[in-house]
């Protein structure tokens, strides 16, 4: 299977991210700005940028848009943070008090969108959330957890549990729930009775920075990878982990996606995507490359890697 | 023709193909800062374990990778004094123009004779393979310039004793 169409929107592309229903693409071609292109599938049409995002002083690290919202976040380097909302014609940017003292990695929407987490590199995870009576976004943030840089973080779907991936080389999960902005049905999980920043489990089977963590879509499958050429499945149930890990022949993964409950899809150094299925008794395997790599080779002008995977609301990933 | 070189400087290539997964990682020390880490060497986890390929004694080549940044330090072969020297001007020559070559280090790593720095902006302004080809045919060329420079030393040398010794005929 080859790519559908290929687009030359940027020497290099840092993050990227779709709209809920696929008609646009934000990205950031490595530097300050975020450019939002119209994009179709068709295979020869010509994407065009309609927007022009401009706050930050320094390369943007992580974007993602909230389908239901519609509401971008992007987290930089410059320790700063934008909520930005679309008025009339143009995009406007909310300032949040992320009160980091480093570089802010990546930033991910909750399920339900009433709340943003941040990974940085000061080593603690961000819960940014709205304060109606102030009008700004607020943070509170998990100390004291990680001994590294948090590279990725991803929301459980019951919106009140998080998982991190950090270069300490492991992988932890979290409870997020906030008094006042979740409701007290959401406190009621299958990890039991917790608190925020509560540290439900971690993971370290893996022996090599970890990035692109990733839940499935029902929450029992956690996915990660580690620098060390290796992918990380863990069968959560409450809160025992039982991971397997799969070695790989090829470079490091960057990012894991999952299609399905049984389906995932894994890009890294290589440039190309690898296909892993997972059978009835719940043991991965890597299925195939998804992609000729001569092919890939060819076409990727100047980069090095595949940094991000995303996929919209189309799946049932995002529903 | 089967070059004896080949199977150290294959070894070199795919160590290098290996190490060069860099990513752009900003500082965790100094705010608002994005340095290589494998100069700094603050944090020791974010380094990986260096590896030191030999040819022999005289040869090696000594790859230290961090997450955003890979030092490859080359120790040239110099079988007598006249290849030490002539190893020792042509890359300090080198190195001096260090800019024009990018990824080329100014001052070589202690115990070895000249040093690459790769950062993640490297590879993401040029292609991984053509940077591995460079460094990796760089070796290769030293080699036989520095040779070719020995003969053309040797040469000049005959030829101004031969002119000083004929008046004495």
């Amino acid at each position: 299977m080859a790519a559908v169409a290929s687009h030359q929107l940027a020497a290099c592309i840092t993050c990227h991210v779709w709209n809920a229903d696929l008609s646009m693409v934000a990205i950031c071609p490595n530097n300050n700005e975020v450019h939002i292109y119209k994009a179709t599938p068709a295979r020869d049409s010509v994407w065009e940028k309609v927007y022009t995002l401009q706050q930050h002083d320094q390369l943007i690290s992580g974007i993602d848009w909230g389908p239901i919202s519609n509401k971008i976040v992007t987290a930089s380097h410059d320790r700063n943070s934008y909520v930005w909302t679309f008025e009339g014609e143009a995009w406007n940017p909310t300032l949040v008090i992320l009160r980091l003292n480093r570089a802010a990695i990546s930033v991910k929407w909750s399920p339900k969108e009433n709340k943003f987490a941040v990974g940085s590199g000061a080593k603690v995870v961000c819960i940014c959330y709205y304060e109606t009576e102030n009008n700004w976004w607020v943070s509170k943030i998990i100390r004291k957890k990680h001994s590294s840089t948090v590279t990725n973080v991803s929301w459980h779907p019951n919106n009140v549990v998080l998982a991190t991936t950090s270069t300490d080389c492991k992988c932890r999960v979290f409870s997020v729930y906030i008094k006042g902005v979740d409701s007290r049905g959401d406190a009621n999980t299958s990890f039991g009775e917790m608190k925020f920043g509560e540290q439900l489990f971690e993971v370290c089977d893996v022996f090599g920075w970890t990035f692109g963590v990733k839940w499935s879509p029902t929450g029992s499958m956690l996915a990660y990878v580690g620098h060390n050429s290796t992918i990380c499945f863990v069968r959560v149930l409450g809160r025992t982990a039982t991971p397997q890990v799969v070695t790989l022949q090829g470079l490091p993964l960057r990012d894991v996606l999952f299609l399905s409950e049984n389906r995932l899809v894994a890009g890294g150094f290589d440039c190309y995507p690898l296909l892993f299925l997972g059978d009835n008794k719940g043991t991965w395997k890597l299925a195939r490359c998804l992609d000729e790599h001569k092919q890939v080779v060819r076409h990727v002008k100047s980069g090095s890697q595949v940094c991000s995977l995303t996929i919209s609301c189309s799946s049932p990933y995002r529903k | 023709m089967a070059n004896p070189l080949r199977p150290y400087l294959t070894c070199i290539r795919n160590t290098l193909t290996a190490a060069m997964c860099l990513q752009n990682f900003p500082c965790q020390d100094v705010e608002r800062h994005n340095k290589p880490e494998v100069e700094f060497k603050t944090n020791a986890e974010l380094l990986l374990n260096p590896v030191l390929i030999c040819r022999n004694e005289a040869e090696k080549c000594l790859i230290e990778t961090s997450i955003n940044s890979l030092r490859v330090s080359i120790k040239v072969k110099q079988a007598d004094d006249l290849e030490n020297i002539l190893a020792k001007k042509f890359l300090r020559f080198l190195s001096m123009r260090a800019e024009s070559f990018q990824v080329l280090r100014r001052k070589p790593v202690q115990g070895y004779d000249i040093s690459f720095l790769i950062t993640n902006y490297h590879c993401e302004e040029m292609n991984k393979h053509k940077l591995i080809d460079f460094v990796v045919q760089f070796m290769e060329d030293i080699d036989k310039e520095i040779s070719e420079l020995k003969l053309s030393v040797n040469t000049r040398g005959r030829l101004v004793a031969t002119e000083f010794l004929r008046q004495f005929i």
